[in-house]
């Protein structure tokens, strides 16, 4: 059974709420029109699973009715029509004092500007839905400074929220959703408000405490790097409707309409894409020698390690498992296809029809994040050097 | 346009209110009136430098050593200028208050943050409530509660109540959204979500809210010091009607020494309950201390424990003198008990001075009898509706038929005419006696030039402007010469008085007796044509029933009468003696005239 399942969602803002999802359902009108009529379809027939242990990200720009997606997953707001089912339980017709239980223990939420009361210290905050829940002081207490050494905040317990910086106000936030022990964490937002280096930290703090932690998550962001960057599945949304929903492979190399191809444009997608995903039918390439000094790489490599072995290899690198079992090439031209913004599957550097190859050659450089430990990462496989640097240094020699 | 009799409703509602309400109006009455007699007992009872040294160590605490040592002072002022009584009883006033429109104004005010009907509705209400003068309402107060310190309480809580409602709103209101999201994504009940979020984070600004609900409040004590409220308004108004700069002054000062101190701790103790507040200041505290080593003393604090020992050890001290204290008020009670059996007399007066010589005498001589004598000092309006109502047994200061005519006509019904004690009184136009050729009216003629052509009147409403306007300036042939300037009572005095000093011609509205002639050599204008009609009897009026009840008491009033020579005689010892001491007054003169209290008393 899935954890959480959102079913034909709709959220309509206004006046006769019931009449517009009916017109809604049917295609009989579109939310501009609604608009002009003075109401606001903020979701509109939205429906996902998420299985338990994975990070569900929703993307979407301001507007997109994101956060009110979220709000109708813990109950803060109420459908206007469908039905959310948490752990089989439908979520829509508890009553406010059952719901306020699932809230208290099951589900816990962080915010975008971290939402820390500023009259409690860092300790009653982490222990806040403790509280709520009237687990005793000291149970509290002990289960707080928990949550709080799990979020690296060890020591700072008796500080207060105006004493920290943004990213450690956030780990508080991290740690009081933490500490109720809740399975379902809804974050919305959660990492935008903070300057990128920090960003990028809490990213990879998230990834490793999941790792440990095991739950599911659902997190907003408007972000699609960071989208890619955490999710197991991805929703996009537009005008309230969920566009695509996929991997962050699928969003990539298949968007589903112009409006998301639009938007992994800026997508570093050598940190997105592996080596399965680039690679082409093959043996090991011919001129490579048995004792040829080559190194293969998994096919779950990320492209920006990929491009840093291609360019110390003299022929197209071999992909491999973990047994040693080739599985495939990959030549340096289509390498630098994948780079460029090309579909990665259409293999022989085709020009190719739609927006994507349209823009391809204005396309900006790749961001260059600092090289910072990667999350779920295989052990033992060779180390990134600076990869979009490498990556680009391949692309202007070609 | 026909006219919308919006008034007569107001009347009419006011009379069906009382009717239907006046269980309602009791009980709120004796509720209000029970908490401001406690409130003032335990104010009034520690020794008044005691009770500044307690009031000082709670200023000690709450702002520090350099605010402590100004509160004591302050309060030593108010001592020094012997307004201690009326400050703690304006104190209590303003409390009394304060507490009444807290309980009403932050549950309304939370109601209001909550649902935008509510504050849709709310917010015309506080308008209305918080522009209406405050006059307007006093009477109607008056006729539901009664006077003294009641309906000046009730209008005090009037005025004072949007500021509350509306902090109140604000600071929920202004709670970050988040906040509030994050509180019920945790599961927080609405209750919850209230006393532990938005309250401690709304509290800053109710602070500010309470903070502006007191100083409102004692804005006021003047207000309520017009309809029987005492305390440093009734100084207030006293001082005004009397054109008594000193008095006033004392007074008001005593008022900023109060309203400074209120303010600078409740601003203090907002800081201290609330846990922003706590927080700002530690930082504020340390960055100062940082800063300044040298600012330490003055704004050391002592711990609570020292602070709360510090009261608790004057209080006892002071309650132990307060009790010997009122042990000994009460056997001097006690030695002079006779007649009346402590029956409970209630006197009201307008402080005027032949009110205040007649009313503090017949205190005196009733006290001699043995009946228990409470005084109140009204404004006119106010007088006359607690007297109609009920709430003042009798006033010795209705003057009849003329000046007091329209209060005599709206509550005739519900009052008994005991006979005038003096007269005839008269109404004048007067000029200092340093203005030649100006002895009649009809003098006047011709000489607006002299005068820049202006009449120094009272107010409006006031019976002799009337007469003044419609039929003296008419019969003279001054009108169009002369214009009659409206204003008050205390603004034509102080008028005279500065015209007097610089030896200006001025032209005033005057009757006597009025201390004015002892004070100013004054010439009343003959009036030959005899325009401003017969003269007033100073009357003393009773409420319907009081001689049925009293028929001792009632029998001495209907007898009571005194001649010029004595009024003046009595009026001088007052103003001789000094402010506050009229009692006093009232015995050394009744010694000097031996055998006149028995007269005016037989027993």
């Amino acid at each position: 059974m899935s954890r959480l399942q959102a079913d034909h969602l709709y959220k309509v803002f206004g006046r006769r709420p019931d009449e517009a999802v009916r017109r809604l359902a049917v295609g009989d009108t579109d939310r501009e029109e609604l608009r002009a009529e003075g109401t606001t379809a903020a979701v509109v027939d939205a429906g996902f699973t998420v299985e338990p242990g994975q990070i569900f990200v929703v993307m979407g720009l301001s507007g997109s009715g994101k956060s009110t997606l979220l709000r109708m997953l813990n109950g803060l707001l109420e459908p206007t029509a469908g039905r959310v089912l948490f752990d089989g339980r439908d979520l829509t017709a508890l009553s406010p004092r059952d719901l306020r239980a699932v809230r208290s223990t099951k589900i816990s939420m962080v915010f975008q500007h971290f939402a820390l009361f500023p009259h409690r210290n860092v300790l009653e905050n982490a222990g806040y839905g403790l509280e709520v829940q009237g687990v005793p002081r000291a149970e509290r207490e002990t289960r707080a400074a928990e949550a709080l050494e799990l979020c690296g905040l060890a020591g700072w317990e008796k500080s207060w929220p105006d004493e920290l910086s943004g990213g450690m106000q956030q780990r508080v936030g991290l740690a009081r959703a933490l500490a109720t022990d809740a399975d379902l964490l809804l974050m919305d937002e959660s990492f935008s408000a903070l300057d990128p280096l920090i960003r990028r930290d809490m990213q990879d703090q998230l990834l490793v405490l999941q790792q440990r932690l095991k739950k599911t998550i659902v997190f907003i962001t408007h972000d699609l790097n960071e989208a890619m960057r955490l999710g197991d599945r991805i929703a996009v949304m537009r005008d309230g409707r969920i566009v695509q929903l996929g991997t962050a492979e699928d969003i990539l190399v298949r968007p589903a309409d112009d409006y998301v191809a639009s938007f992994i444009q800026d997508v570093d997608r050598s940190r997105v894409l592996t080596a399965s995903a680039v690679m082409a039918e093959g043996a090991t390439p011919a001129d490579c020698p048995a004792d040829c000094a080559c190194e293969a790489v998994g096919p779950d490599t990320l492209v920006a390690d990929l491009c840093a072995v291609a360019a110390r290899a003299p022929h197209p690198v071999t992909v491999a498992d973990s047994d040693g079992a080739v599985l495939g090439v990959v030549p340096t031209e289509r390498l630098l296809a994948v780079m460029g913004g090309l579909g990665a599957t259409e293999a022989d550097l085709a020009p190719e029809a739609g927006y994507a190859a349209a823009k391809a050659p204005k396309l900006p450089p790749a961001p260059r994040p600092p090289a910072a430990p990667q999350a779920p990462e295989p052990p033992g496989e060779p180390r990134a050097v600076p990869a979009a640097k490498d990556a680009e240094e391949v692309t202007a020699r070609a | 346009m026909p006219r919308l009799p919006l008034g007569e409703w107001v009347d009419s509602s006011v009379d069906w209110l009382q009717a239907q309400f006046s269980w309602l109006f009791d009980a709120v009455s004796t509720g209000v009136t029970g908490l401001y007699d406690g409130i003032d007992t335990v104010l009034s009872a520690p020794q008044p430098l005691l009770f500044a040294g307690i009031l000082a160590v709670v200023a000690w605490w709450l702002r520090g050593l350099a605010a402590g040592v100004m509160a004591f002072a302050g309060f030593a002022l108010v001592d020094a200028v012997q307004l201690w009584d009326e400050a703690m009883a304006t104190l209590s006033l303003v409390l009394v208050a304060t507490l009444v429109t807290l309980v009403i104004a932050v549950p309304l005010g939370i109601w209001a943050a909550r649902s935008k009907t509510v504050s849709a509705v709310l917010r015309p209400v506080l308008d209305f409530m918080q522009t209406m003068p405050a006059m307007v309402y006093l009477i109607p107060g008056i006729i539901f509660f009664g006077v003294g310190v009641v309906p000046g309480i009730i209008a005090t809580i009037v005025f004072a109540l949007p500021p509350g409602v509306r902090m109140t709103e604000l600071g929920i209101r202004q709670v970050d959204g988040e906040l509030v999201e994050a509180a019920e994504a945790f599961g927080t009940t609405p209750r919850n979500t209230l006393l532990r979020v938005q309250l401690p984070l709304a509290l800053p600004t109710i602070m500010a809210g309470v903070n502006q609900v007191i100083m409102l409040g004692l804005s006021m004590v003047v207000i309520a010091g017009m309809v029987g409220g005492g305390g440093l308004g009734g100084a207030v108004y006293r001082a005004i009607g009397n054109v008594d700069i000193g008095l006033g002054f004392e007074a008001g000062v005593s008022i900023v020494v109060l309203a400074m101190y209120l303010d600078r701790m409740t601003g203090a103790l907002g800081r201290q309950v609330s846990p922003l507040g706590r927080r700002a200041a530690a930082k504020a505290r340390a960055a100062l201390s940082a800063k300044r080593p040298g600012a330490k003393l003055w704004a050391h604090r002592p711990q609570p424990v020292t602070a709360l020992v510090g009261v608790v050890v004057l209080a006892l001290v002071a309650g132990g003198s307060g009790l010997l204290g009122s042990g000994g008020a009460g056997s001097a009670t006690a030695s002079g008990a006779k007649g009346g059996n402590g029956k409970k007399i209630s006197i009201g007066y307008i402080p005027w001075d032949e009110g205040i010589a007649s009313t503090y005498l017949w205190k005196e001589l009733l006290e001699r009898r043995g009946y228990e004598v409470d005084t109140k000092q009204l404004e006119a309006g106010a007088l006359y509706t607690g007297l109609a109502g009920g709430q003042l047994d009798f006033q010795t200061d209705a003057w009849l038929p003329v000046t007091h005519a329209q209060y005599w006509e709206k509550y005739r019904n519900k009052l008994e005419d005991l006979g005038s004690w003096y007269g005839p009184t008269s109404l004048e136009l007067s000029v200092p006696s340093y203005v030649k050729g100006v002895d009649s009216l009809a003098d006047l003629k011709g000489k607006a030039g002299q005068f820049k052509g202006r009449i120094v009147g009272i107010e409006p409403s006031a019976g002799m402007m009337g007469i003044l306007k419609d039929k003296v300036l008419k019969e003279y042939g001054l009108e169009g010469e002369y214009e009659v300037v409206d204003g008050s009572t205390p603004g034509m005095l102080a008028e005279l008085k500065r015209a007097y000093e610089r030896k200006e011609p001025v032209v005033v509205t005057l009757w006597s007796p009025h201390w004015a002639y002892a004070a100013h050599d004054l010439k009343k204008l003959d009036d030959p044509k005899g325009s401003w009609g017969k003269g007033d009897g100073v009357h003393t009026l009773a409420r319907k029933g009081f001689a049925g009840e009293n028929p001792e008491v009632g029998t001495w009033l209907k007898n009571f009468e005194l001649t010029e020579k004595q009024l003046t005689d009595l009026e001088a010892v007052i103003q001789k003696t000094g402010k506050g001491k009229e009692q006093q007054a009232v015995r050394t003169w009744l010694d000097s005239n031996p055998g006149l209290a028995d007269k005016l008393a037989p027993q």
